[in-house]
């Protein structure tokens, strides 16, 4: 192993990487774009869920428990139609996702301490929105209740509203939300897009990097000199990783200062642990480059094999523990959820190496077997 | 000890055997070349020379050292240069002139003085020196495959493998090209494996091996590869080519009209025998410019293939039995252009191009990757827009009907545009329909097509299986199917085998003497424009000439007189003195080439000049100038022009 020939080739390589407008961008635009993209657009937050209301009642009652709804974060009234028959388009257009059909005779009812009834209609095409509306809707719809109760209560036995309510709620439930305490979802998700997009793009810089050499014909440059694969390989990706070194902080600070997730954690130990986990995805761009010969060969298997488990089985949408026992066999094998430990260890729980350090291991570990195999399968004398 | 040894070379690509049993050998300080079609082998068997390609059978020995394993390969990498096919394309296009030398001697680990002083020798040589600073996707194709060659040569080899290098490279630079390796030969003594698929380059070679399909079809040097099968071309004039044609046809194989001069083959030894018995089959024919000449490798090519019984399989062509028709519209011109630029930016790719093709004349556009030829196409043709300029095209304007002139054009490209899954007989129906040919007509056409084309018997083969040639003979009929008038060919016969060409051409020009139809052809074949009643050579998007074959042969013939061949024991030696007395002095393998006005005032100086120097002098001779000749001189001047 000669450094000067590691040299070379990195120089080279950086020279290229510089100059090529379009290997510029996917080195330093991509992951940007990919960073602000998901992070806008990938929201789980159920907020300001459409509905609309036909009210066969018109009384008071009857629109002081729309109130409720409309006057929530999480619904969004858009308007009153005449008939049922009426919400059907809307539904199929996706304008509401929910109805709510009010009866006749609905604040009568009430007044009369009889029990009324209220039919909600959910869009149920997207079952995780679907689920969280129901919980909203029964939460909105308790409260009514509770309140109901709350005045016939004071009214019947002359209670105070204050002693009644105590009456009606006798456990109450103390929340706090550890970690992420306004349960926003951007704060988990910016530090989550971080290990998407660490898994994403150093692979597909390495894999192109390498490929298009394959594809131009210059990698014979390479395989009829007098430098070893070793030398070539080790040049070849010092650049590709110090791209996606400095991509960490830029991601870390789009994630910080934009999308305002706080950093409790380490960050020294962060870095390091990053700057593993881009050793590590690199390589698998090392491994694709070794078994494509075509760029575009290189671009769908590249994506396939990131993007898909980054996406479905690091934890990031659905945790691992509540997956299907297949599923988180797949989570156990690729390296995205057990960076996505260490990020949100660091984001959002103030972890640290006493914590994080047995998936900073497991990551070393992969990183190791793929450069392993990648230096093992390159060969300077292939079969075609 | 042979400086390369192979000994039955075997390479496949999964089931499908690209080389089977080769063995050749390369001396120390050879230039050996390795000639063939695309596909025949020849860069398989050069990357597994160089270490880069694994093989199956047989084996390589590279300095005494077999290339069995990679890590024996790499014990010889030092020692070899290897550029592989393609122009450039070993390059980095973003890295200048200059970074992509110092990349290539940094892996290398050139001392710093050496890279330097190599540097320095090596630009100068390829007149590179004033470009150091260029990015290299902004060279020209030969400057590209220049600097290819010097980082190849950077890290001084013994032994440098060339794939290819002076492909769809112009004239100029490819003399360039061999001047440098002649150089090197002369002082470093440096041995070269050359590939080609240009037969007119085989005389530069000190020994060859022609390859076909994965075999060697005869090696040696070209004197000895010439002599192996003996014979005269012959060729004459006559006011009843038909008639002639007819005596000819069933006792010689090997028989062209292009609508000017029957050229025969003749199997007999010695000139007079083969005058002797042409004139006997002719019997009392009238004749006209009866001349003989010694075969080039490319008729040997053709004839050993002949010999293999190739030439059955694709069939016997049919010859065009008149000369230039004498119907009306002789002279209705059926291309014009005039003043056509386009620019790309702030590049201008044509730049005022003018000329005229009339019905049943073949017109050739000459010249190298990146010249323009394209551009013209795409404009007369109307895919692309002229920044300025005007053209009609079948007597339809070019800027304004471009759908009529598309009615009335055939156009084929390089990649042949065919449908690789759909048998033959599918690719012309699609054709016809695309030009909308109603049932009963489009019958008439698939009828001819196949005739024409000789593609019968294989109708319902997949495209992708069938052998170049035919495919390129489909291509050619399915571009024909509407029954144009006018025909555009680009580089139509890149990569196909002599006897392909060959018979590519026959048919091109029974169809512009036959039926009267306008070809412009674009072909990096010099041999190839001797076919053609009209040549222009295309350069940076010039025209540069404009003329009938002949014509520019006589034109240089006036201005720097007779092409001389010289025949010596050792030329390289000789070459120095030569070239301080004479213009154009090449070397050519054994022999060398040089411009004198006549041969009898240039014997006496050239005996002169020898006389002292103990090289032999085995023979002297005039040379009818190729195509290639008058190009290289005119570019020359056009460069020193611009210089």
């Amino acid at each position: 192993m000669k450094a000067s020939r590691v040299r070379a080739v990195a120089c080279k390589e950086w020279r290229e990487i510089l100059r090529d407008r379009l290997f510029f961008t996917m080195a330093f635009g991509v992951p940007l774009l990919i960073m602000l993209v998901l992070g806008y657009g990938l929201s789980l937050d159920v907020k300001n869920i459409p509905f609309a209301v036909v009210d066969h009642d018109r009384s008071a009652s009857s629109r002081e428990y729309v109130h409720r709804f409309s006057e929530s974060r999480y619904f969004d009234l858009v308007g009153y139609v005449a008939r049922e028959k009426d919400l059907d388009p809307l539904l199929a257009d996706s304008r509401i996702r929910l109805g709510l059909v009010i009866p006749d005779r609905f604040g009568e009812r009430l007044q009369g301490d009889r029990p009324a009834r209220v039919q909600a209609l959910i869009d149920g095409m997207f079952p995780f929105r679907a689920q969280t509306t129901k919980g909203y809707l029964e939460a909105i719809n308790a409260e009514a209740n509770r309140e109901l109760l709350v005045d016939w209560l004071a009214r019947s036995r002359g209670m105070t509203r204050e002693r009644a309510v105590q009456q009606v709620t006798p456990v109450r439930l103390q929340q706090r939300y550890l970690y992420n305490q306004a349960i926003e979802s951007d704060w988990s998700m910016a530090s989550g897009l971080m290990m998407l997009v660490l898994m994403v793009s150093p692979p597909f810089l390495t894999a192109l990097g390498v490929v298009r050499e394959k594809e131009s014909g210059s990698i014979y440059n390479i395989y009829a000199s007098t430098v070893s694969r070793g030398e070539f390989i080790l040049g070849k990706l010092i650049p590709y990783v110090g791209v996606s070194c400095f991509n960490i902080l830029v991601l870390w600070l789009v994630a910080t200062q934009l999308f305002g997730a706080p950093f409790k954690g380490d960050p020294l130990f962060f870095f390091i642990a990053s700057v593993v986990y881009v050793i590590c995805t690199a390589g698998i761009g090392l491994l694709v480059s070794i078994l494509v010969s075509t760029q575009v060969a290189a671009v769908l298997l590249t994506m396939v094999i990131t993007f898909i488990p980054a996406m479905l089985y690091s934890g990031l949408l659905v945790p691992v523990e509540s997956m299907s026992p297949d599923a988180r066999l797949q989570a156990w094998l690729f390296p995205p959820r057990y960076y996505l430990e260490i990020t949100w260890g660091s984001f959002l729980k103030g972890l640290g190496w006493s914590d994080l350090w047995l998936p900073v291991v497991v990551l070393a570990g992969y990183a190791a077997v793929l450069w392993s195999v990648g230096f093992l399968a390159f060969h300077k004398r292939p079969r075609r | 000890m042979p400086l390369l040894q192979i000994t039955g070379f075997h390479k496949r690509y999964r089931r499908q055997v690209a080389v089977e049993r080769v063995d050749l050998s390369v001396g120390r300080g050879e230039i050996f070349g390795l000639i063939g079609p695309d596909g025949a082998g020849k860069s398989s068997l050069m990357k597994a020379a160089a270490g880069v390609l694994s093989y199956e059978g047989g084996l390589i020995e590279a300095f005494g050292v077999p290339l069995d394993s990679e890590t024996n390969a790499e014990r010889v990498k030092d020692r070899i240069g290897f550029m592989p096919q393609g122009l450039g394309l070993n390059l980095y296009p973003d890295l200048s002139v200059e970074e992509n030398i110092d990349f290539l001697a940094r892996l290398r680990e050139v001392a710093p003085a050496d890279l330097a002083r190599r540097k320095r020798r090596l630009l100068a040589m390829t007149r590179l020196e004033r470009f150091r600073g260029r990015a290299m996707k902004h060279l020209s194709g030969g400057m590209k495959q220049k600097l290819g060659l010097v980082c190849t040569l950077i890290h001084q080899p013994e032994l440098v493998i060339l794939d290819e290098p002076t492909t769809g490279v112009d004239p100029l630079s490819r003399r360039d090209f061999w001047a440098i390796l002649t150089d090197l030969l002369r002082d470093r003594g440096i041995t070269a494996l050359v590939s080609t698929a240009y037969l007119d380059e085989a005389s530069r070679f000190h020994r060859l091996a022609l390859l076909h399909q994965g075999q060697v079809l005869d090696q040696g040097t070209p004197e000895e590869i010439v002599s192996r099968v003996p014979g005269r071309l012959l060729s004459f004039r006559t006011s009843q080519p038909g008639e002639a044609l007819r005596r000819l046809q069933g006792r010689y194989r090997q028989l062209d009209y292009d609508g000017h001069r029957i050229r025969v083959f003749v199997t007999a030894t010695g000139e007079a025998a083969a005058l002797d018995e042409l004139r006997r089959h002719l019997g009392d024919l009238p004749v006209r410019q009866l001349e003989a000449g010694e075969p080039g490798l490319e008729d040997v090519f053709v004839a050993l293939l002949r010999g293999r019984g190739d030439a059955d399989r694709e069939g016997v062509p049919r010859l065009p039995v008149n000369g230039r028709s004498h119907r009306g519209g002789e002279d209705e011109v059926l291309i014009e252009a005039s003043g056509l630029c386009r620019d790309f930016g702030d590049f201008r790719a044509v730049d005022r191009v003018g000329f005229r093709v009339r019905r049943g004349e073949i017109f050739g556009l000459l010249g190298a990757n990146g010249a323009g030829k394209t551009t013209v196409i795409k404009m007369l043709t109307g895919i692309l827009r002229p920044t300025a300029g005007s053209g009609r095209v079948a007597g339809a304007d070019m800027r304004r009907a471009a759908g009529a002139i598309r009615q009335r054009i055939g156009y084929m490209s390089q990649s042949f545009s065919l449908y690789r899954d759909l048998t033959a007989l599918e690719n012309i129906r699609l054709y016809g329909g695309i030009y909308g040919l109603g049932p009963g007509l489009l019958q008439e056409r698939i009828d001819w097509v196949l005739e024409m084309a000789g593609i019968r018997g294989h109708e319902s083969d997949r495209t992708a299986a069938l052998p170049m040639g035919l495919r390129q003979r489909l291509a050619l009929g399915c571009a024909l199917v509407h029954r144009p008038q006018v025909l555009f060919l680009d580089e139509p016969t890149s990569g196909v085998d002599p006897l392909g060409r060959r018979r590519f051409w026959s048919i091109l020009t029974h169809l512009a003497r036959e039926q009267g139809v306008a070809i412009l052809i674009t072909t990096h074949y010099m041999s190839e424009a001797e076919h053609c009643d009209h040549l222009a050579l295309m350069h940076a998007g010039r025209l540069v000439a404009d003329k009938t074959p002949d014509a520019l042969r006589r034109e240089l013939q006036q201005e720097v007189g007779e092409l001389l061949e010289l025949q010596l024991d050792h030329p390289l030696e000789a070459l120095e003195r030569l070239e301080g007395q004479f213009k154009g002095v090449t070397l050519h393998g054994n022999r060398i080439h040089l411009f004198a006005p006549s041969l009898s005032a240039a014997e006496p100086v050239i005996r002169r000049l020898l006389a002292d120097t103990g090289v032999e002098l085995r023979s002297l001779r005039t040379r009818v100038p190729g195509m290639e000749d008058v190009f290289v001189y005119r570019m020359g001047l056009l460069e020193r022009e611009a210089a």
